[in-house]
């Protein structure tokens, strides 16, 4: 299904921006980990008081009772929402749109190799560097929350909530991928691939701050992610978790027929 | 028996820009060359033959297959070179000309290293920095280096300097030799005429003839005869313009260049328009 030599090439391109991101992520997961502490909770408390709103927009807003609870607040709020996506826009954009634009499709196009692989095998290099982040992110979290604090978290608990985050990065990652097929003009790839994930972010932001704005939620993808739910095991949050993958899964074959059909205007 | 068919396609892009009921073929072991001036609708032909346009009216195979169905197919042994090119500009020429070894599954051969030496091409080095002409003779090496039966070529030569114009004619002439069916777009009368067997002239997105050379050639002779003073001098002058004398009279005839009969077709216009 795959182009092995072409899937080499471009994980070489992932590898680095991988590593970026996985350093910033090691980073702020061992940090924020290492905040939780009785102690510290209090100062975070006192933001909370100080600054409701600011707190909650970026999805802090101080319930956190456990380990997990506190990695939901100040993790899975924003710095795991936020990196992987990046890292699917600039990648999704530069598996296709951007060889479609600069006219470089043609050395995979002009080939004994069929559309459907070399399409699949840029989205098998997307993928791989999603799933990449996320495994890394798991393992790191088992690691330092392991070893600091052993009998504070459900390592099945941890694994629910990180199979959710999962599915909500397949999905972004299927917009990015999707409108860079569409669009043979990184411009237009970005500004939805990019665009799109960005506006729901904020209007999740929005949603967070107050009742007024909550209704904001129902316009936005990232409310079917809902950490403390997938804690908890509660069965809407399964559902989410599901329609984000199918959602995920509809927009990669979309994205592969709509390439195999396009005209490759260079 | 036509390697290369292409009957009544036809793309209209709106306000006259497209091709419009293009037919003719490429006969086995045949060099065809197609002739328009920029916008005419060579590239947007090509394309069809490449698979990377799909023909929404009329038809084109090669071999039997159909350019955009079979695609993947024609590719193992067809060769192109675009007309704008560029590539994994990241690679340097040495990575690019291994990626695409291996991509397409092209076994290792002398082939690339002889093309390389022939085009004088230094693979070393980013594809960015590297000129126009060095970027062209990377593609044309690509091309040629799996040997492959058919060649479709979209103005090959642009930014090769003089001498490697000529290389690169020689090396048509070889591929010819070796029986290889050829397609080559050009606005360059001169390789077209040294190259090509047939021709095919592009305007407006029409095909507005094709013919051979020769026949291209005699259909635009044009016959003088002229009377001079004595039967000597009439028989200097046809020796020195090629002529036949008959007493004091003395035929001429001017073979026009193909540029002159392309010029005809284009209504006298001076210029690439």
């Amino acid at each position: 299904m795959i182009n092995s030599t072409l899937y080499l090439r471009e994980m070489k391109k992932s590898w680095k921006m991988l590593l970026i991101f996985a350093a910033v992520l090691t980073m702020y997961v061992s940090i924020i980990i290492a905040m939780y502490d009785p102690e510290m909770m209090k100062t975070l408390d006192t933001f909370n008081q100080i600054m409701p709103e600011m707190m909650a927009a970026f999805g802090m807003n101080g319930m956190a009772t456990s380990l997990l609870g506190f990695m939901v607040s100040y993790l899975y709020g924003f710095i795991l929402l936020i990196f992987p996506m990046v890292f699917s826009i600039l990648r999704g954009n530069g598996l296709i749109a951007k060889y479609t634009e600069n006219g470089a499709i043609w050395v995979l196009t002009a080939a004994p190799v069929r559309r459907m692989k070399i399409v699949c095998t840029q989205l098998a290099v997307l993928l791989s560097g999603v799933f990449l982040l996320m495994i890394y992110t798991t393992v790191l979290e088992l690691i330092v929350a392991g070893s600091q604090f052993p009998d504070e978290f459900e390592v099945k608990q941890l694994l629910a909530l990180n199979s959710g985050l999962i599915s909500l990065q397949m999905f972004i990652a299927g917009i990015c991928f999707l409108s860079s097929c569409i669009f043979s003009d990184t411009k237009y790839s970005m500004a939805f691939g990019a665009g799109i994930p960005a506006f729901m972010y904020v209007l999740k932001m929005l949603a967070n701050v107050g009742e007024k704005t909550e209704a904001a939620k129902y316009f936005s993808f990232f409310t079917l992610f809902d950490g403390n739910a997938l804690i908890a095991g509660e069965t809407s949050a399964i559902v989410c978790t599901i329609v984000l993958f199918a959602g995920a899964v509809v927009m990669y074959v979309l994205g592969c027929v709509i390439f195999c059909r396009k005209d490759m205007a260079l | 028996m036509s390697v290369i068919e292409i009957s009544h396609l036809t793309r209209d892009y709106g306000s006259g820009k497209g091709i419009f009921d293009v037919t003719f073929q490429v006969n086995e072991g045949e060099v065809f060359g197609f002739l328009g001036p920029n916008g005419a609708g060579k590239t947007t032909t090509i394309r069809h033959l490449i698979g990377f346009i799909r023909n929404k009216a009329g038809q084109c195979t090669i071999n039997g297959l159909d350019c955009w169905r079979d695609s993947a197919k024609i590719h193992q042994s067809l060769g192109y070179i675009p007309g704008e090119i560029s590539f994994f500009d990241d690679m340097t020429g040495t990575d690019y000309l291994k990626f695409v070894s291996k991509y397409k599954g092209i076994a290792e051969s002398g082939r690339q290293k002889e093309l390389i030496e022939r085009f004088e091409l230094n693979p070393e080095g980013k594809i960015r920095k590297m000129s126009k002409g060095m970027k062209q003779k990377l593609g044309i090496v690509t091309a040629f280096m799996n040997d492959p039966d058919i060649l479709i070529l979209d103005e090959p030569t642009s930014g090769l300097d003089p001498l490697m114009q000529n290389r690169f004619i020689e090396l048509i002439a070889d591929e010819k030799n070796k029986g290889k069916t050829v397609l080559l777009s050009s606005h360059i009368f001169e390789e077209v005429e040294r190259t090509c067997d047939r021709i095919g002239i592009i305007k407006d997105g029409k095909l507005v003839t094709v013919d051979s050379v020769e026949t291209l050639r005699e259909r635009h002779m044009r016959t003088y005869t002229v009377s001079l003073n004595t039967p000597e001098e009439a028989s200097e002058f046809a020796k020195d313009f090629g002529g036949t004398a008959s007493g004091v009279n003395v035929t001429v005839a001017s073979k026009l260049s193909l540029e002159s009969i392309f010029m005809d077709y284009y209504g006298g216009g001076h210029n690439d328009q």
